[in-house]
């Protein structure tokens, strides 16, 4: 239980950070203008010249996935998950517990398997749990998550390079896009976020202004 | 053949327990006779009726071996009918409980009704079943007698012997038996009851459970755990709107599954609907996970027929405005017209309450065979016989072709009344030639149920310059159980009974009226019924009232009940009160009576300290199904749901009590359901189909939601037994409306509580 | 697909579709009835059952999971129906209709396994996830704080 908990640390640091203030000289307007389930590329963001408002602009892109409903539900601010586009409580009502992943008889794991079952409607990935509470994401704005992600302290001991690769590759973070049943997926790919992802990095892994938003 | 499984499960259990030897007995589980889920039935057992020994009536069979068996002909669904019933028997016949076998009766019109509804089996049946035992033993008794050549009168029986205290001899059940059984069986003028004193058991606080080490060890046999050889599972794709239609399908994916044996198109429900099976399409596989995944996997056009219409919102809006419009008049007293025109003020509010679906743990499934012409059923059934017939008419055969066996109910509150189900499982074993299980999914459940009906109410208090309330005005609109049998638009008179008409009112003028209000949806019962949404309007009216006049809530209740009175069709202003099939004069309409619940519950309570200790309090009571009971809850804010019921007060007057453990834990679920339906209840309709599906959206109090203390009160009586499965739910909802005023300041009028307080 | 499952003891090979439902696996397939099907989307908690001592809803967890693992029922949770909460249950009368009974106790079971003197807050958490239409919480309440033999507590 414990050791299949560890990995779970892990699944849930993202990155992100950087990007164009929406009262900033080069507000989102300057980019190309995608649906709201797409996600840009970091050639789109090309066009800002500036590196550390480009990399800020590309953690704005990454936020849409990040405080995207799908993901921020199991990174509450309190005990207890949140489920659904309107981030109602967990019901059966589930809490954190000592290690994130429940309370016994209330395992995240004693109902959510490792991938959705789509008659039961239950959500599933590998390693379901809760992210830890320093990586809390429910009321914080992009600055702060970014901040969050990068601190080494909050997000699990990780460096950038292993954040990057934790947001292309891992299958909890990849669940967003593929939520199953009716649920509504994270904007993009995750071959796409990852690539978003690893452009801020390479652009100096920027945090956006306090009140920027995507 | 499963028997002997059976037994060394019992005999293992009970070393495991300890339990005394007469506990044992008591506690065995499923008889042999009945079908196994580990093994499956085979030839039916021969009855031990079927063999020789006293049998002077279908429920109970003394044995030569001095085993007494004692048919419970009422099913069992979480009120302790088996638990109660045999003792009942038993008592009266002076049977040791260690020697009594208790036996789950078919569906057969030979025991009288078996509609295990209207919390009945006990008040209904209270002085038959006595009968019942009382003439097995008038019959040991005489054969004893003549044995001995001594006076009946002068013997006794007791701890399943006959005695004869002057020469201290004594001769068993057993060896009376087949002498008995010679004597003609005496007419019940000829059968004298037990005074209530050597009624040993009944009424003990402790009565020990029957079923109970059945159920905590997985040996009891619900509905879905009989299985018959070569037996497939079915699930079926039912019309999402009532009365609508296949109109065309494809299920050629279905049958690529593995597990999958065959698509059967059921028939189309006709109205009025009744008790048929709903239409759709059954998928029948091997497993009930194939049959689950062949289902999902069929492609399906409905033609939704006339009832597309049906919208719940707009459908609350149409209730609304009927009780905005006179309806027929059912109560009438004095002149609530003129009363009105001189009140110094008047109090009205509008409630309304939407659909509720019962929702037992155990969704409806059944099991059928078909062979020979004959139609074999077990199902998890509160109406055996009703089954019996529906099946009979389904199969279009006679009712004396089909058998049905009544398994253990995983809950019922009324939905397994219906026989729909057993009718689908019928008509699917005769189509696939092979023995068939219809497993309802939850979905299936919340979606095809027969939802408690919608309601709305208008009530109008009108007060004179002292706040004493002068005129009654209450109009109510729902469509009734009635319109899944006839075409009926309106509550009649017998509707009206739950609550409206037999209300205690101490009001010179009063009216009550039904209005209109159509069905699109199957209706049927749900524990309490219209009792539900009735006790919810008045009870919040009384307590708006109060608040109005700036009174304590419990004295307007005792001020508008009146003194201690029994009350005649002509004070209640009616011509005729239902009154749950009882007789007035045995079962009258007693303001006495509800006064003191409130009175006792309030003391429990510690109503007058109330204000002191922070929580909101709130009260209410009801009489429904001749029983009495007064609730108080206590609420206190709460994190997730803004309030929470922190402790419960519930005073029942239900007469003679049988057995006292299972009527508390009646009032404890009561109160645990009443919350369920008030605070979290509501099933809606959109596009005609239901928008809930699954405890998701179609919530039930979990055990944090409810009060961790629930105090009972069962108010001591010799009267003659009331219900106690239902009485306990329908105060629960106003108590907790008022209970939710009383902390917030917010008056909340609609169902479900929980979406005022967020809205 | 051929799956081995330690069931209550007892190797069985299972030859099933390894994403059928454990439920399933264990009704339909082994005869186990104990375990109880109520609401098929792990909502309800009827079927709960011990994988390798953890509480797993059957109905959602696929059959593959439990290969090479060790699965307890309530027909195996003690082998004469003598656990401390089976008897606290007959003894409280806690059952009404008994039907979601086997989950409750398999979960109570895991609690007490864990944590041997449960609080009430305790015990609202760990068994939050087991429903009870017949509303018997008050007394499961009671027969856990009976078993883990601390007071029953006013109910």
């Amino acid at each position: 239980m414990h050791q299949r908990l560890l990995p779970f640390a892990v699944a849930f640091v993202f990155a992100g950070c950087g990007g164009p203030t929406a009262d900033g000289p080069k507000g989102p307007t300057a980019l190309r203008k995608v649906a709201p389930n797409e996600l840009r590329a970091p050639s789109d963001f090309t066009s800002i010249a500036d590196t550390r408002e480009r990399s800020r602009a590309l953690f704005l892109e990454a936020s849409r996935v990040i405080t995207h409903p799908r993901c921020v539900n199991c990174h509450p601010n309190g005990d207890i998950p949140h489920q659904g586009m309107n981030m109602q409580l967990h019901d059966p009502p589930a809490v954190r517990g000592p290690e994130n992943h429940g309370v016994v008889g209330m395992e995240c794991t004693s109902c959510h398997q490792d991938k959705n079952q789509e008659l039961a409607r239950v959500p599933g990935a590998p390693h379901w749990a809760l992210a830890p509470i320093s990586m809390a994401w429910v009321g914080k704005s992009p600055r702060d998550i970014c901040e969050q992600i990068k601190d080494p302290k909050r997000n699990g001991g990780k460096t950038l390079a292993q954040i990057v690769e934790h947001n292309a590759h891992d299958e909890l973070v990849g669940w967003g896009w593929h939520p199953g049943a009716d649920r509504e997926p994270v904007p993009g790919t995750q071959e796409q976020f990852g690539a978003i992802v690893a452009a801020w990095a390479e652009s100096g892994a920027e945090c956006p202004a306090e009140g920027a938003r995507p | 053949m499963s028997q002997d499984v059976v037994r060394v499960t019992r005999r293992s259990f009970l070393v495991g327990l300890n339990l005394s030897l007469a506990g044992l007995a008591l506690g065995l589980p499923a008889l042999a006779d009945e079908p196994s889920g580990r093994a499956g039935p085979g030839p039916r057992a021969a009855a031990p009726e079927d063999g020789p020994g006293l049998h002077p009536n279908p429920f109970v069979h003394v044995a030569p071996d001095g085993m007494v068996t004692i048919v419970c002909h009422r099913s069992e669904m979480g009120q302790g009918v088996r638990s109660s019933i045999p003792v009942l028997i038993a008592d009266e016949l002076g049977a040791d409980m260690a020697r009594v076998v208790v036996r789950q009766a078919d569906g057969d019109k030979k025991y009288g009704d078996q509609n295990t509804d209207g919390s009945s089996s006990i008040r209904k049946f209270y002085d038959d079943l006595r009968y019942v035992g009382a003439t097995a033993r008038t019959m040991l008794v005489a054969a004893a007698a003549a044995k001995w050549k001594v006076k009946p009168e002068t013997c006794e029986a007791r701890g399943n012997a006959v005695v004869h205290p002057p020469t201290k001899r004594s001769l068993g059940f057993g060896e009376l038996a087949e002498a008995a059984a010679k004597l003609p069986v005496p007419n019940r003028e000829n059968v004298k009851l037990r005074p209530r004193s050597e009624l040993l058991r009944v009424n003990s606080p402790s009565l020990p459970l029957l079923d109970g080490p059945a159920y905590v060890t997985g040996q009891a046999v619900y509905g879905a755990d009989v299985k018959l050889p070569d037996m497939l599972i079915a699930v079926i794709a039912r019309p999402p709107v009532v009365g609508g239609k296949v109109a065309r399908y494809d299920a050629s994916r279905a049958l690529k599954i593995p597990g999958v044996k065959r698509v059967v198109e059921m028939p189309a429900a006709q109205r009025p609907y009744g008790f048929q099976p709903w239409g759709g399409i059954a998928v029948l596989a091997e497993n009930t996970w194939a049959a689950m995944r062949g289902r999902a996997a069929l492609d399906i056009t409905w033609d939704p027929g006339d009832n597309v219409v049906y919208d719940s919102s707009t459908y609350r809006e149409k209730l609304l405005a009927s009780v905005r419009e006179p309806g027929t008049p059912y109560r009438n007293v004095g002149d609530v017209d003129a009363a009105f025109a001189k009140a110094a003020r008047v109090v009205e509010a509008e409630y309304t309450v939407p659909h509720l679906a019962q929702m037992p743990m155990e969704p409806p499934v059944a099991i059928a065979r078909f062979a020979g012409g004959r139609c074999e059923v077990w199902a998890p059934t509160q109406h055996p016989q009703a089954a019996r017939a529906q099946v009979a008419k389904t199969l279009g055969i006679g009712e004396d072709a089909v058998a049905v066996h009544v398994t253990l109910l995983g809950g019922g509150f009324g939905r397994k009344s219906k026989a729909d189900f057993s009718a689908e499982a019928a008509f699917l074993a005769r189509e696939a030639g092979v023995p068939v299980r219809v497993q309802w999914t939850r979905e299936d459940d919340i979606h095809h149920c027969y939802y408690n009906a919608v309601n709305a109410q208008r009530i109008r208090a009108g007060l004179d310059a002292n706040g004493k309330v002068i005129a009654w005005h209450h109009r109510t609109a729902f469509p009734p159980i009635g319109s899944i049998f006839t075409e009926t638009d309106k509550p009649g008179l017998n509707d009206l009974q739950q609550g409206v008409l037999d209300l205690a009112l101490d009001v010179p003028n009063v009216r009550a009226e039904g209005c209109k209000a159509d069905a699109h949806v199957r209706i049927g019962w749900y524990r309490s019924v219209y009792n539900i949404f009735h006790a919810f309007g008045i009870g919040s009216l009384i307590d708006e009232i109060a608040h109005a006049r700036g009174a304590d809530p419990r004295d307007v209740w005792l001020e508008i009940i009146g003194p201690p009175r029994t009350m005649s069709l002509q004070d209640l202003g009616i011509e005729k009160l239902a009154n749950y099939g009882e007789k007035l004069e045995k079962h009258p309409v007693d303001a006495g009576r509800l006064r003191r619940v409130i009175e006792r519950v309030t003391a429990s309570a510690n109503w007058s300290g109330r204000k002191k200790d922070g929580r909101g309090y709130g009260l209410a009571a009801h009489r429904s199904f001749v029983t009495y009971t007064a609730v108080v809850l206590a609420v206190v804010p709460d994190e997730r749901n803004k309030v929470r019921v922190d402790e419960a007060w519930i005073c029942m007057d239900a007469g003679s009590v049988v057995n006292q453990d299972r009527a508390r834990a009646q009032m404890e679920g009561s109160v645990v359901m009443g919350i369920s339906n008030a605070f979290l209840g509501g099933i809606t309709m959109k596009g005609g189909a239901t928008e809930q599906s699954n405890f998701r959206d179609a919530r039930i109090a979990r055990i944090g939601e409810v009060p961790r203390k629930i105090h009972v009160d069962l108010v001591p009586s010799d009267g003659p037994p009331c219900g106690v499965g239902e009485p306990g739910v329908p105060p629960v909802g106003p108590a907790l409306a008022n209970a939710v005023f009383a902390l917030t300041g917010k008056r909340i009028r609609e169902v479900p509580i929980l979406r005022g307080l967020f809205a | 697909m051929s799956v081995r499952i330690r069931v209550n003891g007892v190797e069985k090979t299972l030859d099933v579709d390894p994403e059928m439902p454990l439920l399933w696996a264990l009704r339909d397939v082994l005869g186990l009835t104990g375990t109880k099907y109520g609401c098929g989307q792990a909502l309800c908690g009827a079927c709960a059952v011990h994988l390798d001592g953890q509480v797993v809803r059957a109905c959602v967890t696929p059959v593959r999971r439990a290969d090479g693992h060790s699965v307890t029922t309530i027909e195996g949770l003690a082998p004469d129906g003598s656990h401390p909460l089976q008897r606290a249950w007959v003894e409280l009368g806690v059952p009404q209709c008994g039907f979601c009974q086997a989950g409750q106790i398999m979960t109570a079971a895991a609690l007490l396994k864990a944590k041997p003197k449960p609080s009430d807050d305790e015990i609202d958490q760990s068994m939050a996830g087991n429903l009870c239409r017949c509303g018997a919480y008050p007394r499961i309440r009671a027969a856990i704080r009976k078993a883990a033999g601390m007071p029953e507590g006013e109910r």
